[in-house]
């Protein structure tokens, strides 16, 4: 599925949301929702569940907060379509590089800071994963435990949280001096190193993507 | 030939009133290496920002006085683990990062990334993934990612930081070398003692001004040592209660003593 070209794997995360949302709730949201969580167990099982494990954690407090401000059927048109739309950020983040995003990009001729825009929004969840984890040992270390009672996690997520935003912030700084001097602002046209191949019959499955929600769009409105 | 000049610069960073810099000129010519000493928040970071161009225009704040810079500058910053671009998967894309974004043709990106890592030392890393480096290792791909775009005027903020003893000789030999085919290099370094050996002039900063600039002998003087950024060897004799001059190295002190 990593071997698609970015453009497909964008195309693909942004129309299952687009189809949840224009089909009629909630059998479009849920099989929308069902659709994205079954995108990562097609190319290797073992890693698809762990990639639909994170999704369903991450949509499960939307359909929480979702239950107690709605009635039930409500509940399930909504929380079909959020699912669909966390699943596909989630599968999108696990398999696309940001790296073959700026190249695909760049070699279409896109703006090299627009395109890392782009890829850095995709690499942020990893960054601050890898960044979290890193704080709870140091944090561990000084005595602090993340487990135990509801009253000692609100306490450790805190300790976790303060930091995490705060080091983000800082590097922001930093690494906008090193993109900077390492000619993100070149204003050149970047040299694209290997730039991923986009076969034709990628581009005309993503137009056909592009059709069939407009179609469904026309469908709905007429 | 000059690279670099700056004319009574001083420079406040955002809403603060007291300059970071202040009132400080210095012309920096081709193949000529300086370094700037100083205690913590002396300047020495602020002026490579000024030099490589980057402040005020990208860290805002204000600047008074001119900058002329008669080359293409490179910075490498402190923290290695913040100047990765994020982007690259294997150490030799990420120090092909740079070049590519200078649009160079591929041929010319090739061949400057890998005498990069050559000089580095770093080729049998090239197909290894950044993340999974350690701290002086990265530091070395940094430094190679600065030195493939080829710039002539080379920053260095605390080169050595990450680095063991033989990983920093390693950089200060780069120095040199970098020095000899007329590049210039301004770096700032609390590694003292190596210094007498790579610097042809030192910049001594004080409070964001320069207190005293001269030839490496000054890490020697009595002003430096009482600082604290004298060599360890100027020091110890300082603090052993021999009289001065003191020696600036380890050969300094042999010879003294015979």
């Amino acid at each position: 599925m990593s071997a698609l070209h970015p453009f497909s794997l964008l195309a693909i995360a942004a129309a299952l949301p687009a189809f949840a949302w224009i089909l009629p709730a909630p059998t479009g949201g849920l099989a929308t929702a069902g659709l994205a969580l079954m995108l990562p167990l097609v190319p290797d099982p073992r890693w698809g569940v762990r990639v639909v494990r994170l999704a369903l954690l991450t949509a499960a407090p939307f359909w929480l907060f979702l239950r107690l401000l709605h009635d039930g059927p409500t509940t399930v048109a909504i929380g079909g379509r959020i699912t669909t739309m966390v699943a596909s950020f989630v599968w999108l983040v696990a398999v696309l590089s940001p790296d073959r995003l700026v190249e695909a990009m760049v070699a279409r001729g896109w703006s090299l800071a627009v395109a890392y825009v782009f890829a850095a929004t995709l690499s942020a969840v990893p960054v601050l994963k890898a960044r979290a984890r890193r704080i709870v040992e140091a944090q561990r270390c000084r005595g602090l435990s993340p487990r135990g009672s509801v009253a000692n996690r609100l306490r450790a997520l805190r300790a976790l949280a303060l930091p995490l935003v705060l080091s983000a912030l800082h590097e922001v700084d930093e690494r906008t001096l090193a993109l900077e001097t390492r000619g993100l602002g070149a204003g050149v046209p970047r040299t694209p190193l290997a730039a991923p191949p986009d076969r034709p019959a990628e581009r005309v499955a993503r137009w056909a993507l592009l059709l069939l929600c407009l179609a469904a769009l026309i469908w709905r409105l007429a | 030939m000059r690279i670099l000049a700056l004319e009574e610069v001083t420079f406040w960073y955002p809403a603060t009133a007291t300059p970071a810099l202040e009132s400080v000129s210095l012309e920096v010519g081709s193949g000529e290496v300086v370094a700037l000493v100083g205690r913590g928040g002396a300047g020495a970071s602020t002026l490579l920002l000024i030099a490589a161009g980057l402040a005020p225009r990208v860290t805002g704040g204000r600047l008074a006085g001119s900058v002329t810079r008669g080359a293409r500058a490179g910075i490498v910053l402190p923290t290695p683990w913040t100047q990765l671009s994020g982007m690259a998967f294997t150490v030799w894309d990420e120090v092909a990062f740079g070049p590519a974004n200078l649009g160079w043709p591929e041929h010319e990106i090739t061949r400057h990334v890998d005498r990069a890592l050559e000089r580095l030392e770093i080729t049998p890393l090239a197909s290894r993934d950044p993340v999974t480096l350690s701290g002086g290792e990265l530091q070395r791909v940094i430094v190679a990612g600065i030195l493939a775009m080829d710039p002539d005027l080379v920053l260095l903020d605390e080169p050595t930081a990450e680095l063991d003893p033989e990983g920093a000789r390693a950089v200060w030999r780069l120095v040199r070398s970098l020095a000899g085919e007329g590049k210039a290099v301004i770096l700032a370094t609390s590694d003292v003692d190596a210094l007498p050996g790579v610097a042809d002039r030192i910049i001594w900063l004080d409070q964001g001004s320069v207190r005293a600039l001269g030839e490496p002998s000054l890490l020697a003087e009595d002003a430096m040592c009482e600082a604290g950024l004298g060599t360890t060897v100027a020091g110890l004799w300082r603090a052993a209660g021999l009289g001065a001059p003191y020696p600036l190295t380890v050969v300094d002190a042999a010879q003294r003593w015979r």
